[in-house]
């Protein structure tokens, strides 16, 4: 059987917004499609694991930030290679942040990115919460839960992954809510993100398969309880 | 008379009329359990004569207290009472406080809460914390949640811990370890901490307790084993209000306490069966109720709204290992986020039976389902619940 390697990345130190559910969606609609997830995790200190198609990272508290920045810089080369060779990563928030430039804290302590996207991040003074909806190119629309006090700016020619039709994005101000660099995503959007967006989760699917050079066919899931929550979604409030 | 009518009126009304009280103030306050402990404390002192004054359940901000305190008094501005008990809201704990401060407060835990309302987990035990060491007599913490006790530990007053043995530790998960995927690492400080009361083991409701070098048995009526853990820190609180009072005395009054609104109470439905209607705020309490409440034989519904009193976000429901419930089916899900819970549900392996966001009707199908029931339900749908079963069931056991 196909196997996948899924790799999430500080899932000890990064899980407070529940983004565990998009490692669970990845894992189990791999399964779903007759394909074999092999799931790594990677905390602090570890030793990386030698296979990896996909990965994935979750939003944390402040502190659990500050506590893994020492890390992804000694890290940061070996993820830069794996976007350079197009394995597809899907960061949420606090990792998003983290895979930027830098993060300025609202007091002022600066927490230095490993820079695989072209931003800044501010803290702000009041957390942007709410139901969000996402344009994007690629994966159609993208219904989430933004929850962030970090204004995040996109630099130079640094592209987005989509751009917001409800709610704040990146900075409530531009309109562009996360970043895209070849298969790397970075977005704030929780909720979590992939089991209300079936079709994002398959891309990542479908793209690790491009990465391992590996041709299957992808069988169909069924997806009406997702299709039924867009729906509901697509009508909801911020 | 209402509340914010009273504060804003006479500014400084609560902080009087409370300072008349012999025995002083006690907060109990916590991400879970606030409700039932408070309720256990104060009928536990109530048995044993005193005249305490406590807020209604649920009320747990400031106003709701001056609500209780205004109705309560006298003409004459007088409160016939020894003390006050109350359950304090962590994100609202500091207005209170500000106010008056409390002779001893009770921390039951700190957990990952809905992050739309209260933030991250280190925000919430600061917040916790902030109300412990405003404590002018005595803290009585968890012993077992890391992120509490030292904060306990860096204030003036002498600490009370209660706790769980070692071995049961993996029945009461750690905020950390609900979602990490590493063993978990032993309590901390475990032996420095004296602990004055220690719950040993248990077996559904009953429950055995180190007090001392005594140990007792007692079957509770209060359900879930969190509840267990929670009656370990009423214990110990009471210990120290009431000193004299013998602790098998106080297990046998502790043993006759009613489950509180909506947490694990029983309804007998008209068909004759009984049906468990239980509150789900988070990760924490979601595990918990699943251990405590899903039989092989129950038939289950959850009901998940999305109001501000509920998080909005339905991240949390991501947080949960509903595996527990792979082999049986949930047979309703319900509520405004009755899809989204049948969504995570199936990436769990677990079927549900019917999709019914209207509560009522979903109530009154599941209710026609023979044998023993179990609803788990988020805050808003609860209230709703809870109305809707006192209407049509009748009798709450």
């Amino acid at each position: 059987m196909t196997k996948i390697h899924i790799l999430h990345i500080y899932p000890n130190e990064m899980n407070t917004y529940g983004d565990r559910g998009n490692l669970l969606t990845l894992t189990r609609r791999t399964e779903w499609h007759g394909l074999e997830p092999v799931v790594h995790y990677y905390n602090v200190g570890d030793k990386l694991p030698k296979d990896v198609d996909v990965v994935l990272g979750g939003g944390g508290q402040d502190s659990a930030q500050a506590d893994i920045q020492k890390d992804i810089l000694r890290i940061g080369n070996w993820l830069h290679k794996l976007v350079a060779a197009d394995v597809p990563m899907l960061m949420v928030c606090g990792t998003y942040q983290l895979f930027g430039n830098r993060f300025v804290t609202h007091d002022g302590k600066e927490i230095k990115g490993i820079g695989i996207f072209d931003a800044d991040t501010i803290g702000g003074p009041k957390r942007l919460i709410g139901n969000t909806a996402v344009e994007t190119t690629d994966f159609g629309t993208l219904y989430g839960f933004e929850n962030h006090s970090g204004r995040t700016t996109l630099l130079h020619d640094q592209a987005p992954l989509g751009r917001v039709t409800r709610g704040n994005g990146n900075n409530g101000e531009d309109q562009t809510e996360g970043a895209r660099t070849r298969n790397a995503i970075g977005t704030y959007l929780h909720g979590p993100l992939l089991p209300n967006n079936p079709q994002l989760a398959d891309s990542l699917i479908m793209l690790a398969l491009q990465y391992r050079k590996t041709a299957v066919d992808l069988k169909t899931i069924d997806d009406s309880l997702a299709a039924t929550s867009r729906q509901n979604a697509r009508n909801r409030s911020y | 008379m209402p509340g914010l009518v009273v504060e804003t009126l006479v500014p400084g009304y609560l902080s009087v009329m409370l300072r008349k009280l012999p025995e002083g103030v006690v907060i109990i306050t916590g991400t879970n359990g606030k409700t039932t402990t408070t309720k256990m404390v104060v009928e536990l002192l109530r048995a044993n004569g005193k005249r305490v004054l406590t807020n209604a359940t649920g009320s747990n901000l400031t106003r709701g207290i001056i609500s209780s305190v205004s109705q309560q008094a006298t003409k004459t501005g007088h409160l016939p009472f020894d003390s006050a008990v109350f359950e304090l809201d962590e994100a609202y704990a500091r207005q209170f406080t500000d106010v008056i401060r409390p002779k001893y407060v009770l921390a039951l835990n700190a957990s990952r809460d809905q992050l739309d309302r209260f933030g991250e987990v280190d925000t919430v035990a600061k917040l916790i914390g902030d109300t412990m060491l405003s404590a002018t007599e005595q803290i009585v913490v968890n012993a077992d949640d890391k992120r509490l006790s030292a904060i306990a530990d860096g204030g003036d007053v002498p600490v009370t811990y209660f706790g769980v043995a070692p071995d049961l530790l993996k029945f009461f998960p750690r905020d950390d370890e609900i979602v990490s995927v590493s063993d978990a690492p032993p309590a901390p400080n475990a032996a420095k901490m004296q602990v004055a009361i220690e719950l040993l083991n248990f077996k559904d409701d009953e429950a055995t307790y180190q007090i001392g070098t005594q140990r007792f048995k007692t079957k509770l009526l209060v359900t879930g084993q969190h509840n267990l853990q929670n009656a370990a820190g009423a214990l110990a609180l009471v210990r120290q209000l009431l000193p004299h009072v013998a602790p098998a005395k106080l297990l046998k009054q502790l043993a006759g306490v009613k489950p509180a609104f909506g947490r694990g109470q029983k309804f007998m439905l008209k068909n004759g069966s009984e049906l468990q209607l239980n509150l789900v705020k988070n990760p924490a309490s979601f595990r918990q109720g699943l251990a405590s409440y899903v039989r092989p034989y129950t038939a289950t519904m959850i009901v998940i709204n999305d109001n501000l009193a509920d998080s909005r976000d339905m991240s949390w429901l991501w947080d949960i290992d509903f595996t527990s419930l792979q082999g049986t089916d949930v047979a309703y899900t319900s509520g405004s986020r009755a899809v989204d819970m049948a969504l995570r549900l199936q990436y769990d392996n677990v079927p549900v039976g019917s999709i019914e966001p209207d509560v009522e009707k979903a109530l009154q199908a599941f209710c026609r389902l023979p044998g023993e029931k179990v609803v788990f339900a988020s805050y808003t749908a609860m209230l709703r619940l809870h109305a809707l079963l006192e209407r049509k069931a009748g009798k709450v056991l």
